[in-house]
């Protein structure tokens, strides 16, 4: 499919990054976007700087230089928690669920809803309405479990991380950071995930994907941003590209210089 | 597209029914041993040995509620029963000296939770492991009260002091109020309120909880802070019971509390527990204690049986982590 989005602007976009780790380059100049209504995705092998840049646009690192847009905006987040106010919400690798809490408890963990008037200045929790929006969001992006009642950990593995990715679309008004969130899935259980992630995009927030499954990003990316040694070699399209040519990209088989399509203009 | 909303009250819920069948079999044991008790010596049921176990209750109780926040998010304290034995040196000092009731109160009830709170800095910010900071402020704090007791009693003549320890309310010993009030505050804030859930949540996944924005290191001060504080109520009560500071007051106490605790179904692998379950766990301990006692057995196989079941539901514990992480 031929991008319409070059007229639109970024939602979330860094120009120009470059981060170094004492002697180690991590990342030298990226420039990186994504745009409203698509799920873009970070390839690129081992070491290619993906973490780097995630944590950079999640708040976690801050570039050497280089600057942070939001909707053509400067930017710079001083802490996960600026880029969360910011609304980048980013869904780690390793499940930052709390298996003993249930799906209201971790979808609101430690944005809490408060009972209004004083029980609300005594702290107190309103479990009835955390309940009722939880209930109402994950059947809104059709995920499918028996009872929100349900502790986490008694909840598949592709439960969980729909959770998870359900958490992050509630709180995430403009992005959402995914990393890895197919790993250590089943094949089932993956192809309820990506179904997820999809069904966040149609619902209007952009995604952005990390995985090192080839055939995942395929199936669920609508661009791929290819990095390598630090640097952005490429983007290419699931709808035109094959995955030889992303591999060839993401090992430098393949020169920089033959991407499948460039339509960035810095 | 979603028709038919989707149906909430599915059933098979295995943790939840876990959780009651525990706490209901719990109610179970301190039901059966109180029948027994009751059958098979005849002083269990008399009123003077109900307020008895009543105020021993009541220093285990606060004891074991304030080691429940604690375990709850995966730590431990067991300093509780050296904090106890401090708190009840510094108070019986105080009196002895002529200080007012309130100022020694609320001037040893400070220092209690300022130390508790010392054990949180240690734990998060020195990053140490709370099985260690707490036994050596074990150690520390029992050593200050010999030094400070000059290993001896101690003895001052406040009345009003010890009368409340003596007093009852509608029938009901003082000091067994202290611990329902207690017991009802800290159900409210663990159960109902945010900063309830956050210690919840730092003992499931403590970097979750960090990432999700609770604060994890002022919620670790707090419930350590919480742990000593009620530590030195305890010690307060039992000072007042005694009429005199001992130095040995509250020597192996921390088992009494852990057990309490863990009885009543808090996870040592945190994020688990209860006050309700923590009540019934100190139950559960008094009337063990109790009636064994009655029955002329040595005092020492109530701790026998009390340590046996420690371990056997921790085991417990453990085995049901274990078959869900398989699961």
């Amino acid at each position: 499919m031929e991008p319409a989005q070059t007229a639109a602007v970024a939602v979330l976009a860094a120009r120009d990054i470059s981060k170094r780790f004492g002697n180690v380059v991590a990342l030298q100049n990226i420039d990186f976007e994504v745009y409203p209504g698509e799920i873009v995705a970070l390839i690129g092998d081992n070491g290619a700087g993906k973490s780097t840049l995630i944590k950079i646009l999640s708040g976690t690192l801050s570039p050497d230089t280089g600057t942070l847009l939001m909707r053509g905006k400067p930017v710079s987040f001083a802490s996960p928690r600026a880029a969360r106010e910011a609304g980048i919400e980013t869904v780690y690798q390793d499940l930052a669920l709390a298996p003993d809490l249930d799906v209201p408890g971790n979808l609101f963990l430690g944005r809490e809803l408060r009972r209004t008037g004083l029980l609300g200045m005594l702290d107190v929790m309103d479990a009835r309405g955390m309940r009722a929006r939880a209930q109402a969001h994950l059947e809104s992006l059709g995920v499918k479990i028996k009872s929100v009642d349900q502790r986490v950990d008694t909840l598949s593995g592709g439960q969980r991380q729909s959770v998870a990715v359900s958490r992050s679309v509630f709180w995430g008004r403009d992005v959402v950071i995914m990393d890895e969130p197919t790993a250590a899935l089943s094949v089932a259980q993956s192809a309820l995930v990506l179904g997820l992630i999809k069904r966040v995009r149609d619902s209007g927030t952009p995604v952005v994907l990390i995985s090192h499954n080839l055939p995942h990003v395929f199936e669920a990316a609508d661009r791929m941003i290819v990095l390598r040694h630090g640097s952005r070699v490429g983007t290419l399209y699931p709808a035109s590209a094959t995955m030889e040519q992303a591999v060839s990209l993401m090992t430098g088989a393949l020169g920089a210089v033959t991407e499948s399509r460039e339509v960035e203009d810095g | 597209m979603t028709g038919a909303p989707a149906d909430t009250r599915a059933p098979g819920r295995p943790r939840l029914s876990w959780d009651v069948a525990l706490r209901l079999g719990l109610l179970g044991i301190v039901i059966v041993l109180a029948i027994v008790f009751t059958i098979a010596a005849p002083g269990f049921l008399s009123s003077q040995n109900l307020e008895n176990n009543e105020r021993q209750m009541a220093v285990i109780g606060i004891l074991a509620i304030g080691e429940t926040f604690v375990i709850i998010t995966a730590g431990i304290d067991l300093s509780v029963g050296s904090m106890l034995g401090f708190c009840g040196i510094l108070m019986a000092l105080a009196l002895s000296h002529g200080i007012a009731i309130p100022v020694a109160l609320v001037a040893v009830l400070a220092i209690a939770a300022l130390l508790g709170f010392f054990n949180g800095v240690l734990i998060d910010t020195a990053a140490l492991p709370p099985f260690i900071v707490t036994l050596g402020m074990l150690g520390i704090l029992r050593g200050f009260t010999q030094i400070f007791g000059n290993g001896q009693q101690i003895g001052f003549g406040n009345s009003a002091f010890t009368d409340f320890a003596a007093d009852n309310f509608l029938g009901v010993p003082k000091l067994f109020w202290v611990l329902v009030v207690i017991a009802l505050g800290a159900a409210f804030v663990l159960h109902l309120t945010r900063r309830g859930r956050h210690v919840f949540a730092i003992g499931s996944n403590l970097e979750g909880a960090r990432r999700a924005g609770i604060n994890v290191r002022a919620m670790t001060f707090l419930v350590y802070a919480i742990s000593g504080l009620l530590a030195g109520i305890a010690g307060l009560l039992l000072t007042a019971r005694q009429a005199q500071g001992d130095p040995n007051a509250g020597t192996g106490y921390e088992l009494d509390a852990i057990a309490a605790a863990v009885l009543g179904g808090a996870s040592l692998f945190g994020a688990r527990g209860s006050i309700l379950g923590t009540f019934l766990g100190v139950l559960l301990v008094q009337i063990l204690t109790n009636g064994l006692n009655l029955l002329n057995f040595d005092p020492q196989v109530a701790r026998i049986v009390e340590g046996a079941l420690l371990i056997a539901f921790v085991y417990i514990d453990h085995w049901r982590k274990r078959r869900l992480a398989t699961a």
